[in-house]
């Protein structure tokens, strides 16, 4: 199967501001990403600077400790007791100060990863219940996942780990420059040399590295993706034996993962060699030009005694060792970065707007609808609605008729602003949605969707879902009306029956009472229902035609089905085809007109047509 | 741990990689020595001529030594990522072998996170395995042997500090350990806010619910930081605890040493030799430390994983191969969810489906009508009474070949990513364009198809979300014709259909798929009223049975029902 994201219809929609994001390939801006990731660290200030004062205690303490073993056997070889056991007594305190500093640094490394990782992630979760509709139409949900828990995991080990080495590394760099500077600044030339080297062939792997670690988080998405789709779908794996089909697929995407993996550790490994490798070029450099140096007549003023260079090479490989560290945690830094990339392209998605800023009272509003002119179509080029023009008076209620596909369901999604309208205007109350703030605007309806949504919440919670602070007699009081009493009553736990994730064991009838309950409760100013009663039997609909009656008594409802019973005592009904309102008028207006809906309604009167 | 077995077939790639670690331990413990030849012999001695010669075999080891060492992570990388590539896919497989009932139990997110979060922790677990341990290994002891070697006190002053080490070790180990179960528990709890909000996103702005949303996510979000906070504290006083030992234990060396130093008995060299190879040891068992954390987060993930490989199959099929799928009887099963004793959905139905015929169940919702159907498919057994097929229980049957005679087409229609002739194909791999046109047109699919900007290629985006819902239960049946099943079963799945369309529908089936059983469960009577018999099921239990006629006539419930859709005179429901 092929790629998602090459679905032209992606292509067309996707926003944001660093234009398509199709190229997944192409490195990317790896100095942005950083500084982003560096102002996660600058928000955990106080963790930060701790963890920066124990570093540099650590590493003062590290450098200090060699130099006090070193007094103390020297003056062993003098046999100065008296000394020795002072610098024992010296060597002990700082041992002692040494784990204080180490476990400040533990603690407060851990403080910073977590730190950076929850507010991350706290970002990401705020952006993602922001996006646009679209963009969950859009994108495979298993790989918007996999960016919110491995992308950002993976951010947390390397903060945690390589943070604390990264500053420490960074301290015995510069320590150790100003001290070879001091010593010579013409082998100083020659070590940065090779630094400069080191930093060369890093980036030169590094080119290569990003991109397979760039596409292993990508694969990984993929992956992700799979399991999300099969482990969510599997009823209907079941259904058609595909199981074993499944587990075929999803082992060659596994395999590609594994391949990819496998070439992103290799370029990872040789990191640390390779850099290992040019330090000792440098070591043997630095011996060379000292060695000649200290062949100089001492009159000479580049001569430099040979205690200098003992010296000095050992500073020299002080110098290249914290560079090697941070070489070997470079796999785990690009896996991070890799991860950050992607974390990051969600947050600079295009987010829902807030919508107008004209005030309104959702409880306020009467229920005036006008679609003018409006055009509009997923796809470019592809209107689904061409012009639909419709009136609709505070209080009405009209039921919208069609064809599966004539767009009915667009005419929900465009007033409830999930997408945006293409052309001409929708008004509520004679304001256009477009100056009304999204919240005020979802607020004053309410819609009953024909794929129920249910949270992994108790019976209540999921009922007063759009009203939170509802009392247990309204929750109770809108089951009745939906006629969902009945059967939460007789389930063990009553109103608190905690829903597994999807619903569980409820039959899809029960579900759409549950979300019925809830536009119930909500008692919005305006009701939508699309097909909100397909899989409720007939018997039970007919208990709820009552309630559905009161329901929509005294606010605008949009009803969508296509059982003509539900529809029947509609004020207006209006037939869509092909995009366009073609007749509207009253039941009986209509069926005297003897045109679509005649038919329609002919063919359920005759039970089959043909 | 069970799951080493997955190592197995990669032993050659698991055992090289310690052995060319040996190689870059070598090279790292070679390489010192000529450096300080350099340095001694060279330099000092202003040699340039050996500095170039000592310089060059340098390099030389050096360079085996980083060769050693990249394929060191090579093997390992080949080793762990074969391994976790082979678990990822048993998994997977036993995760789509479970019954519906097992994954209810697991719940999909749960599951999810153990496919893809729980693999690659195993991964790292493995790959720091091979190459750590073996190294610290080496090194602790490579260090004891050579401290012995210097004088036997140091090794009883190994003998002191070591088992406080260890016993510190394990102490805080114990502590954090059961902690990593509960990291994973919560990062659990936090996938599955995601899931409902990335899944239910519409729900959650139509009633204006983000910031509640985003409070519930900020809790879990807040519990999992705490937990592993938690960890991490924990953790943490590890390293510093196994420091102030390994640094005692250097105070005490120089100590000790020095008293020898002084009574003439020891060398001055060999306390700094003894400095470097205590620090060598105690560093090791460190590292073994750390590593004792990721053994702990693996058993956790491993717990999590052997969970699922080791959950048997509910339900199994027989070894009996169905060639062919006749007559389906139903003696007196009753029928209850697993963990719902006394909650029977079904009860003691008797009913005998013959070859070819049509028939239609009809009944409230909750009545039993999918449950029904679930147990001749076995997505569950019948908890009392025998269902037979072809006059032997269907438990006989080979599970593969009795589904493969079956096509259901599910309320909910879940489509996949891939194209709209994908999506039908799916139901039949082997299917030719032809046939996939052929069942679109009489799902009624192609018309609306062919309109699609590119037509049987179009991709489906996300689950079908560009699609309305009676498209994508058409797609759902075309993706059930194209099996060309024996019994087709069509669980109100055209519940979105407009009744033209479910009309032309329906009659297009009788005529195109002769001889097929056909199983419909529906709400409108008007859809089912040419069936050869109607069931009603009220309540769980065979209300009644017959065609329409005899029904309007002999059945209460089912003139209940007529009456309810043909409300104020003879007007149907649609």
């Amino acid at each position: 199967m092929a790629e998602p994201r090459q679905n032209p219809a992606m292509q067309a929609i996707r926003p944001g501001r660093r234009g398509p994001v199709v190229e997944v390939e192409k490195p990317k801006d790896l100095k942005g990403t950083l500084k982003r990731l560096l102002r996660y660290l600058g928000k955990t200030k106080r963790s930060f600077i701790v963890l920066m004062i124990a570093t540099l205690l650590i590493t003062a303490a590290n450098l200090l400790a060699p130099a006090l073993q070193q007094k103390a056997i020297d003056a062993l070889s003098g046999s100065l007791i008296k000394q020795m056991l002072l610098m024992l007594l010296f060597l002990g305190i700082t041992y002692l100060f040494h784990p204080i500093f180490t476990y400040l640094q533990g603690i407060f490394s851990a403080r910073l990863a977590q730190g950076v990782v929850r507010s991350m992630r706290k970002d990401l979760f705020a952006r993602l219940v922001k996006l646009p509709i679209r963009y969950t139409d859009s994108h495979n949900h298993g790989d918007i996942m996999s960016r919110m828990t491995n992308d950002v995991e993976n951010i947390s080990n390397s903060i945690s780990t390589s943070v604390a080495s990264l500053c420490s590394a960074v301290l015995m760099v510069v320590g150790c420059f100003i001290i070879m500077v001091l010593y010579s600044p013409l082998l100083a030339l020659v070590s940065t040399l090779t630094i400069g080297l080191t930093l060369l062939a890093t980036t030169f792997i590094t080119k290569f590295m990003r991109r397979f670690f760039v596409r292993q988080q990508r694969i990984l998405g993929a992956v992700n993706g799979q399991v999300e789709e099969m482990v969510s779908g599997y009823r209907t794996v079941v259904a058609y034996n595909r199981q074993q089909k499944a587990v075929l697929h999803f082992n060659s995407t596994s395999d590609r993962l594994k391949k990819t993996a496998i070439f992103a550790n290799i370029f990872g490994g040789c990191m640390g060699p390779v850099m290992n490798f040019i330090n000792n070029v440098g070591f043997l450099l630095i011996a060379i030009v000292g060695g000649y140096l200290a062949s100089l007549s001492p009159a000479h003023l580049l001569h430099i005694s040979v205690g200098t260079i003992q010296a000095f090479l050992l500073y020299s490989k002080q110098f290249s060792r914290p560079i090697n560290e941070i070489a070997n945690q470079y796999a785990a830094i690009q896996t991070a970065i890799a991860g950050a990339e992607r974390i990051f392209e969600v947050m600079d998605s295009q987010l829902e707007d807030q919508g107008g800023s004209h005030s309104m009272d959702p409880k306020a509003v009467k229920g005036k609808l006008s679609f003018r002119h409006v055009k509009f179509g997923y796809l470019p080029k592809k209107p689904v609605l061409k012009d639909f023009n419709l009136e609709v008076e505070a209080g009405q209620k009209i039921a919208i008729v069609g064809a599966t596909g004539s767009g009915k369901t667009t005419i929900v999604n465009l007033l409830t602003r999930f997408y945006d309208i293409d052309g001409g205007d929708i008004l509520i109350d004679d304001i256009s949605i477009r100056d009304l703030p999204r919240a005020d605007l979802r607020r004053s309806l309410a819609i009953v969707l024909q794929d129920t949504v249910l949270f992994s919440d108790t019976i209540a919670n999921n009922i007063s879902y759009g009203r939170p602070d509802a009392t247990m007699e309204e929750i109770r009081a809108a089951a009745e009306t939906s006629g969902a009493d009945r059967f939460i009553r007789r389930l063990k736990d009553g109103y608190d029956t905690l829903l597994t994730e999807g619903g569980g064991n409820l039959s899809q009838g029960q579900r759409q009472l549950l979300n019925i309950s809830r536009a119930i409760l909500a008692d919005p100013s305006i009701l939508i229902l699309d097909e909100a009663t397909s899989s409720v039997d007939t018997r039970t609909e007919m208990r709820l035609q009552s309630a559905m009656l009161k329901l929509m008594e005294h606010r605008t409802s949009l009803v969508i089905a296509h059982r003509l019973s539900t529809i029947r005592d509609a004020d207006k009904i209006i037939v869509i085809e092909d995009g366009r309102i073609v007749e509207e008028g009253s039941h009986e207006t209509l069926l005297a007109q003897e045109g679509t809906y005649f038919r329609l309604y002919q063919s359920q009167f005759a039970g089959i047509a043909t | 741990m069970k799951l080493l077995k997955f190592l197995r077939p990669y032993w050659f790639w698991a055992l090289l990689t310690p052995l060319s670690m040996i190689g870059e331990v070598i090279a790292d413990l070679a390489q010192p020595k000529l450096m300080s030849r350099l340095v001694n012999e060279g330099v000092l001695a202003a040699d340039q001529q050996l500095i170039l010669s000592i310089g060059l075999r340098m390099l030389l080891i050096v360079f085996l030594g980083g060769l050693a060492g990249t394929s060191c992570s090579v093997f390992a990388s080949l080793a762990s990522q074969n391994f976790a590539c082979d678990l990822r896919k048993e998994v997977f497989r036993s995760a789509m072998s479970l019954s519906f009932q097992q994954t209810d139990q697991f719940t999909t997110g749960s599951l999810i996170t153990r496919l893809t979060n729980d693999i690659t922790q195993m991964q790292h677990f493995v790959e720091q395995c091979l190459r750590m341990f073996v190294r610290s290994g080496m090194m602790f002891l490579g260090g004891i042997v050579m401290m012995l070697s210097l004088h036997s006190k140091f090794g009883l002053m190994l003998l002191g500090a070591l088992p406080i080490q260890i016993l510190l070790m394990g102490l805080i180990l114990k502590k954090a350990n059961p902690l990593y179960a509960k990291v994973q528990k919560r990062l659990d709890k936090l996938n599955n806010v995601m899931q409902e909000n990335v899944n239910g996103a519409r729900m959650v702005k139509a009633f204006v619910q983000e910031e509640r949303e985003t409070e519930r996510f900020n809790q879990a979000n807040e519990q999992l930081t705490e937990t592993n906070l938690k960890v991490a504290y924990i953790v943490a006083r590890l390293s510093p605890l196994l420091s102030i030992i390994m640094n005692l234990s250097v105070v005490a060396l120089i100590y000790l040493g020095g008293l020898e130093v002084m009574a003439g008995k020891m060398q001055i060299g060999t306390i700094m030799a003894a400095i470097t190879y205590n620090t060598q040891v105690l560093h090791s068992v460190m590292m073994v430390s750390m590593m004792f954390q990721s053994i702990a987060r693996g058993r956790a993930s491993a717990k999590r994983l052997t969970e699922v490989l080791n959950t048997t199959p509910a339900i199994e099929g027989g070894t009996l191969r169905a060639d062919s799928l006749g007559e389906i009887t139903f003696e007196n099963v009753s029928f209850h969810y697993p963990g719902f004793e006394g909650r029977e959905v079904l009860k003691n139905i008797s009913l005998t489906i013959k070859k070819g015929e049509n028939l239609a169940i009809l009944g409230a919702t909750g009545a039993g009508k999918s449950s029904f159907i679930h147990l001749i498919t076995r997505f569950y057994d019948a908890t009392e009474g025998r269902l037979l097929i072809n006059g032997r229980p269907v438990a006989e049957y080979d599970l593969h070949s009795l589904r493969e005679r079956v096509a259901v087409v599910l309320q909910k229609s879940e489509l996949f990513s891939g194209s709209v002739a994908d999506n039908i194909r799916w139901g039949n791999p082997d299917a030719t364009d032809e046939q996939i046109i052929r069942a679109a047109k009489i799902a009624q699919a192609h018309e609306f198809i062919s309109k699609m900007p590119e037509g049987y290629e179009t991709m489906i985006a996300e689950k079908g979300a560009s699609l309305s819902g009676g498209q994508k239960q058409r797609l759902s049946i075309a993706r059930a014709l194209v099996r060309k099943p024996e019994l087709l079963i069509l669980d109100d799945s055209t519940s979105a259909l407009d009744l033209a369309t479910e009309g032309k529908l329906r009659a297009a089936i009788q005529k195109e798929m002769e001889g097929t059983t056909l199983i419909t469960i529906a709400q409108r009577i008007a859809s089912v009223k040419e069936c050869d018999r109607i069931a009603v099921l009220e309540d769980g239990g065979l209300a009644a049975i017959g065609d329409h006629e005899t029904l309007l006539r002999e059945s209460a419930v089912y003139r209940d029902i007529d009456q309810s859709q043909t409300k104020e005179g003879g007007i149907q429901n649609g």
